[in-house]
């Protein structure tokens, strides 16, 4: 195995689920199996790949070199091909993505992946989708990303179908296209000014544009930043993120948890990279990001507190989760990223297995929707109605204790309280936001009263709907299978194995953060040391 | 040696109850002995264990034991034993035990006790994880995990509602509590630069003069006020009652509300000693003395007065707390400790006599101690220490309560008053203490009782007899026993500043003696006056009024209200008011940086306007307006109108020489007008009618003109911003390259293709992947497609046809279809292999000349829908197997298959490799792995569009289920648009 071997290894986050999905497609319906063994054996590889590539990072991170690799496709140098950059942070997002996509996998296969065609491929391409945004160092190619990952969840939010479903999925599409449009006309003046799409090139170019040329390139960057927001759902952007997800069938709900952090990572990574120390663009980012965050923390609150249903709970923990992140990278820059990246972790998945489990905790009721009238012959309904012959066929006994023990675990994990996860990543937060100062300004006050009075909202809000669901005597619960209940509980581990490796883990995170605003080391890495013209052999 | 033993067995104590947690929450649900056993041996263990701790701290030395848990953040598990987390782990773990065993006899054996166990074990733990705190994080972490287990526990019997309102009000305000210490304790964390204990510690007197101290002490008084049920947070521990006895008589004598007294206890010597502690916790101290007390006459429910007598004595601590005197200090851990003692015997004895007699409504007992001679006498004696009779340790504790009200002075309203209100809320604690034992255990035997009573069994009186002993010999001889933990305790609060006291039974005839007898008298004859006439008292004078519970609802059901009230202003679920932001915000963001620097369009001189160009451009722009104009209710002309706009970009990238641009924009255009003409049959007709009278509203009108101002800005916007880019020099962009490198390193001379397939390469197999996705997710929504009932039956036209058919004879119904536009759909079928190799042609000269896999795709794809057009359905795939999903895959697997090749020569993915090969008929062909790269592309492009062709052809060949078609309507209907 020569060393050249392990370097394309970056690739297979992309290349992988894409092949994968291609092959699906020449499987039929009825080859279920098939396509679920590919599914599954895929994501087990992405595990697998994208946890080489944390190793990888990490470990020639800590000891003293840098963790960035790039690697040139096409091998053209850099500013003129395309790079993918794996560093702390993508290694990391892609480690999220692909356990997330593990776990909300295994779950949808006892259920969900027979409700309509191609699940399998379309998730499989949800996960190319996310991994190529998270890899790469380009800002075009980002932005074809967005939209690979965008059109896999707009099949996957319509997935399952049903009148709700639609329609709740075409007003998804109908913002996200437009949003994308946004984002198009952003990359367009930004390429306009600057002359590169290279993100490292960027970096070196944008200090020296002149000052005739600054307001065009900062409004591009305006307008991108709008697209972004509006995926990471900030207030008054993100109203439409608690209806679609709660919309959508819950492992695609689940998946989706990423989805959102789609946005702030790109804010992170985008604006961390490109507005220089103390420049313009920092100061220019910061305060929206700050306000703005801490209005939609405030909105995700009001919502939380006004929901009927669990998966608006869920939904607006999406926002307040993204608010939190958003307002923590405009109030603290740097400092407050260490605990910023372990809240993202943290949040991110206590929100996915929230999703997950309550599905099952409102099992009774959520049949009711999806039972629409055939109104055609050929209409695909079969196993939807029906429900196949039992597969997974275990059937857990104290079905109420698991979900009760989960969805306590759930609240722990999303209000911040002890002793999960949670806890350590909001303590991590406000930890970092006192210590930003030896003054404490009121924004800063504010934002903190905010993360934890959201923390409130959210306890009360749970413990309302649950003790209505799971503690009211009701008949007989419907059975688990174990193919639903052990992803929940992995989730639900991962959580609690943050917390008791908080030391390790938060130590990652911090130099994550810190790498954030060495520019000079990824523009080196990315932009010098590249291949000099095409047909230089790669190292 | 002995260090290293005693900090192993710190960490032994704190782990002993959460294993055994572990271990009884797998046991089986109905294990009740073996969960009983496992809980009592692990407590037992536990408190041994506490006990054997004691020589190592009775020196007043500390034992510290550290693990790192988030160094980078300060944050380590400590455990820190001192005289005072002794006193309180030891308390914990011994009661624990005694409630243990009684909850074995008490619980009934059908309830799940392995359960109940278990929590109770995991609540063990969490309490002494607090006491052994020796870092402020981990102490809220520990605090709030009591909240949560008091929680479970208060809902064990979840199924009845008392039990889940109670449970859930509990974890709300204790859990607000946490929050508010949490905040607290990071402020004090900041003023003194470490989450240690210790560090905190020497910290002191920076803190009380940082001007932080008010806010943390503000948010850590909150979390110990809630904790403890201190006025006005008191509410929620009478609710908490609906818990099984044995867990109200844990929670609420030795640990979770005494969790906020430690609280009040460790910070002390941090926070206390200003005005602002004086005024707050003293006040909040006394007014819950007071008012607990004063309730606690009028309950009715055994448990109720308890309750309120728990809520009374916590004020009387937190009052002591507030005093700022080290003896105050003293006296409060040393009420501590008794109340813990007697207040545990007294709730169990109340169970007991619950579980008896079926009842804790005191108007219907009597006479019990007939029945129950031991149960009662115990209750007499725990019933007189609460009272504060001498000779038992409540009298103890509340001399030196006395002595320091009276030592109080200060010339203000509080120091004259406190000794008279001290003595009055001790008259109303004997009072209460009187009417709980005469009216229970003496009097004649009771009638109507749900069940015989009868004596409890020994094993349940146990825990009881333990304590009252514990009472006993405390009181009588108290230097002897408790001295020295007491002495150990006041040490590691105080330090130096220990004050001396003496603890003993006779300190001569002195005022507080006086009052204390003057209490016993007043309460006593208090009972002999008011006795029968509280029984017929139904709720509290004076601040019955004020309820709690319903205020808590209340505030809670305001605050979803309001909630859902502002989500009506600041949110919204509908489209349109979220698109409309959407462009508001992106035109705000786009405008600000000129609103900063003023807006400069470039030096570039404008190319002179052509009027044949301008020509085209107008006409483009009317068919882009009228298009969005007609797009609500004349879908059809709104489609047509948009392909006008769409050709006329196609002219615009001729003109300016962009032939690949313009091809491309062509075809596009083409495909996506012909499929969205193909959709449009399937939806649901509009109608215009939507106002009564016609008459548009001038909300509505409102609206719409400001939808089209902001449309004409943001349309102006991206004008501005276009003119603003394109005057201004080119920077030195990256585009040169590819116009440099593209035929020496990417072997074509079409730079838009190379950048495509090589280039760029990985953006087009993004995309690739796009047009995939999004075919197969229309193939997916149409496959469950529901077309409104009026779109259902077949167009008008052809019913017509269908008609005039089965009205004239010799005609079979759909003859006239058949011959329908013969001569264009002859031609269309003829024109297959013409396009055909038209596409094969774009697709090979694609590297050097305008075309390429792309455009290839779309045009083989036109061939395709022309004939669905042309022959139908039914007829093509007769003919014609089509396979668009294989398409699909084998256009993905070919170019990722391309891509991955460059592997096997070390070069990175998607690196390609080309030669010029002379073949014969061609020439000289470029033979380039770009091309099977853009073969790829043209395998998906095809198939995608045929896979999204199928679908919407496939809705015209579907059978309806039970919908008869319906009779036709001759009427001369409108366009079908």
């Amino acid at each position: 195995m020569s060393a050249g071997w392990t370097d394309h290894l970056i690739v297979a986050p992309i290349v992988l689920p894409l092949a994968a999905a291609a092959l699906t497609l020449f499987l039929d319906e009825r080859q279920r199996r098939l396509k679920a063994s590919v599914a599954l054996l895929t994501v087990l590889a992405l595990l697998f790949v994208s946890t080489l590539l944390l190793q990888g990072a990490a470990s020639s991170g800590f000891a003293g070199e840098p963790a960035t690799t790039a690697y040139h496709l096409g091998n053209w140098p850099a500013p003129f091909g395309i790079v993918l950059v794996i560093d702390w942070l993508s290694a990391l997002m892609l480690v999220l993505t692909s356990g997330l996509g593990l776990t909300t996998l295994v779950y949808s296969l006892a259920y969900w992946d027979r409700a309509g065609p191609r699940f399998h491929t379309l998730f499989l391409l949800q996960l190319m989708g996310l991994n190529g945004a998270f890899l790469t160092g380009d800002l075009f190619n980002l932005f074809v990303f967005f939209e690979v990952l965008l059109a896999a969840s707009y099949g996957l939010l319509l997935h399952g179908s049903g009148v709700q479903r639609v329609q709740a999925g075409l007003h998804y599409v109908s913002i996200n296209v437009a949003t994308s449009l946004l984002f198009l006309i952003g990359v367009a003046l930004i390429y306009g000014v600057t002359g590169t799409l290279n993100m490292a090139d960027l970096a070196i170019r944008i200090p020296a544009v002149a000052g005739s040329d600054l307001p065009l390139l900062q409004s591009g960057m305006a307008i991108l930043g709008t697209a972004f927001l509006l995926k990471a759902g900030m207030w008054p952007l993100g109203l439409w993120l608690p209806r679609s997800y709660a919309a959508a069938a819950p492992p695609v709900a689940a998946l989706f948890a990423i989805l959102s952090k789609v946005g702030v990572y790109a804010v992170l990574r985008v604006y961390l990279l490109l507005g220089g120390e103390g420049g313009w663009a920092a100061n220019f980012g910061d305060e929206w990001l700050l306000y703005g965050g801490m209005a939609t923390i405030a909105f995700g609150t009001v919502g939380i507190l006004a929901s009927r249903t669990l998966m608006r709970v869920a939904g607006y923990s999406v926002i307040i989760s993204s608010g939190t992140l958003l307002a923590a990278i405009g109030a603290g820059q740097g400092a407050v990223l260490g605990g910023v990246l372990f809240y993202l972790v943290s949040s991110t998945v206590g929100i996915c297995a929230f999703y997950l489990l309550i599905e099952l905790i409102e099992r009774n009721e959520a049949d009711a929707a999806l039972k629409v009238e055939p109104v055609f012959e050929d209409e695909y309904t079969g196993s939807l109605e029906t429900g196949e012959e039992d597969e997974t066929g275990v059937v857990i006994p104290a079905t109420l204790a698991i979900l009760g023990g989960g969805f306590v675990f759930c609240v722990l994990v999303i209000s911040g309280l002890p002793p999960l996860s949670g806890f350590v990543a909001k303590f991590a937060i406000i930890h970092g936001l006192l210590g930003l100062r030896s003054e404490i300004d009121w924004p800063v006050w504010a934002l903190i009263s905010l993360i934890i009075l959201s923390g409130l909202a959210t306890i009360i809000a749970t413990t309302r709907a649950g003790i209505d669901l799971i503690w009211t005597p009701s008949e007989q619960p419907q059975p688990l299978h174990l193919a639903e209940a052990v992803p929940v509980g992995v989730l639900l581990a991962a959580c609690l194995g943050l917390a008791i490796f908080a030391g390790p883990t938060m130590r990652y995170m911090e130099r994550t953060g810190q790498s954030l605003g060495d520019r000079q080391g990824y523009v080196q890495k990315v932009l010098i040391e590249g291949p000099a013209d095409k047909h230089a052999r790669s190292r | 040696m002995l260090k290293v033993t005693s900090e192993s067995l710190l960490w032994l104590m704190l782990a002993l109850p959460f294993l055994g947690s572990l271990l009884s929450s797998i046991l089986p649900a109905r294990k009740r002995n073996t969960a009983g056993i496992l809980a009592g041996v692990v407590m037992l263990l536990a408190s041994v264990v506490a006990i054997g701790l004691y020589s190592s701290i009775s020196e007043g030395s500390v034992v510290r034991s550290r693990i790192p848990w988030l160094p980078s953040l300060g944050l380590e598990i400590v455990l820190r034993l001192d005289g005072l987390s002794w006193l309180f782990a030891a308390l914990v773990l011994v009661v624990g035990f005694l409630v243990v065993v009684y909850s074995r006899y008490y619980m009934s054996p059908e309830d799940p006790v392995p359960r109940f166990f278990a929590y109770l074990l995991a609540f063990a733990g969490s309490m002494v994880g607090l006491v052994l705190s020796g870092n402020l994080i981990q102490l809220v972490f520990f605090w709030e995990l009591t909240s949560l287990f008091s929680f479970l526990l208060i809902g064990y019997w979840y199924h009845n509602e008392r039990a889940r309102s109670g449970a859930r009000m509990a974890l709300i305000v204790t859990a607000t509590g946490g929050l508010c210490l949490l905040a607290g304790v990071m402020l004090l964390g900041k003023i003194a630069g470490s989450y240690d204990l210790d560090a905190v510690f020497l910290a002191a007197d920076r803190i009380r003069q940082s001007e932080l101290y008010l806010p943390a002490l503000g948010l850590i008084l909150i979390g110990a006020f809630t904790k403890s049920a201190q006025f006005p947070f008191h509410f929620w521990l009478p609710h908490a009652m609906a818990a099984p006895t044995p867990v109200s008589a844990y929670l609420h004598s030795a640990t979770l509300v005494k969790a906020g007294i430690f609280l009040l206890i460790r910070f002390w010597p941090v926070l206390a000693g200003t005005e602002a502690w004086f005024a707050t916790v003293t006040t909040v101290g006394l007014c819950t003395l007071i008012l607990g007390a004063w309730v606690a006459i009028f309950q009715q429910d055994l448990k109720g007065l308890l309750a309120y007598s728990t809520i009374s004595h916590l004020g009387l601590i937190t009052l002591l707390l507030g005093l700022n005197s080290p003896l105050a200090t003293v006296a409060a851990i040393f009420h501590t400790l008794n109340h813990a003692t007697f207040k545990a015997s007294l709730f169990m004895a109340v169970g007991i006599i619950d579980h008896e007699t079926g009842t804790r409504d005191i108007r219907k007992l009597s006479g019990l101690a007939r029945y129950m001679p031991i149960t009662a006498t115990l209750a007499v004696i725990a019933a007189g220490a609460m009272a504060g009779v001498p000779l038992l340790n409540g009298f103890l504790s509340k001399e030196m309560f006395l002595a320091e009200a009276l030592d109080l002075h200060r010339e203000s309203f509080a120091g004259r008053t406190l000794p008279f209100l001290a003595t009055l809320a001790l008259a109303f604690s004997v009072l209460y203490s009187v009417r709980f034992i005469h009216q229970s255990f003496f009097g004649p035997p009771p009638q109507d009782l749900p069940r015989e009573p009868q004596e409890a069994p020994r094993w349940m009186r146990m825990p009881i007899e333990v304590l009252v002993v514990a009472c006993l010999v405390v009181g009588m001889v108290p230097a002897l026993t408790v001295a020295p933990l007491l002495g150990a305790a006041a040490y590691s609060v105080l330090g130096p500043n220990t004050p001396s006291y003496s603890l003993a039974i006779w300190h001569g005839f002195n005022a507080p003696l006086v009052l204390s007898l003057l209490a016993l008298l007043l309460g006593a004859l208090g009972y002999v006056l008011f006795g029968k006439r509280l029984n017929r008292q139904d709720g509290t004078p004076l601040v019955g009024v004020f309820k709690g519970r319903r205020a808590f609802e209340t505030v809670l059901s305001l605050l979803i209200r309001g909630a859902r009230r502002t989500m009506e202003f600041v949110g919204t679920r509908r489209l349109q008011p979220q698109l409309r932001v959407l462009v508001l915000a992106a035109c705000f963001a786009g405008l600000l940086p000129f609103l900063r620097y003023g807006y400069q369009g470039g030096t570039k001189v404008g190319t002179p306007l052509d009027p044949a160009f301008a020509l085209i451009w107008l006409v483009g722009g009317i068919c882009a307006v009228a298009a969005a104009w007609t797009a609500k209710y004349h879908r059809f002309a709104a489609l047509i109108l948009m392909a006008g706009a769409g050709l006329v970009s196609c002219v615009s990238f001729v003109w300016l020489s962009s032939p690949d641009l313009a091809l491309t924009q062509l075809l596009v255009e083409t495909v996506t007008t012909l499929l969205l003409l193909l959709g449009l049959r399937w939806l649901p007709a509009r109608s215009r009618d939507l106002w009564p009278g016609s008459r548009t509203p001038w909300r509505v009108r409102f609206r719409r003109g400001g939808d089209v101002t902001l449309a004409l800005a943001a349309g102006s916007g991206i004008a501005l911003l276009s003119y603003a880019i394109m005057t201004r020099e080119m920077p030195n962009s990256i585009s040169r390259y590819f116009v440099e490198h593209s035929y020496p390193d990417g072997g074509g001379r079409n730079v838009v293709n190379v950048i495509l397939v090589d280039f760029r390469g990985f953006d087009t197999l993004g995309e690739m992947t796009v047009l995939a996705i999004v075919a197969l997710t229309v193939f997916a929504l149409l496959r469950r497609f529901r077309p409104a009932p009026e779109s259902v039956r077949s167009p008008e036209q052809q019913r017509l046809q269908d008609a005039s058919d089965d009205a004239r004879e010799g005609r079979e119904r759909g003859d006239t279809l058949a011959d329908y536009l013969l001569v264009p759909r002859t031609i269309m079928e003829w024109l297959f292999p013409a396009i055909i190799v038209l596409a094969f042609y774009l697709l090979m000269r694609g590297h050097d000349l305008p075309g390429g896999g792309f455009a290839a795709g779309v045009t083989m794809s036109i061939a395709l829908i022309l004939q669905y057009l042309a022959s139908g359905t039914r007829r093509v795939e007769d003919r014609l197997r089509v396979h668009p999903l294989r398409w699909m895959g084998s256009g993905l697997l070919l170019a990722v298959v391309t891509g991955l090749g460059a592997w096997w020569f070390d070069y990175p993915f998607l690196t390609s490799w080309f030669r010029y090969v002379d073949l014969p008929l061609l020439g000289e062909v470029p033979l380039a792995t770009a091309l099977l790269f853009d073969i790829g592309v043209f395998l998906l492009v095809i198939g995608a569009i045929a896979l999204i062709l199928v679908a919407i052809a496939h809705q015209s060949i579907r059978t309806t289920r039970r919908r008869p078609e319906p009779p036709l309507a001759v009427k001369s209907g409108e366009e079908e648009a």
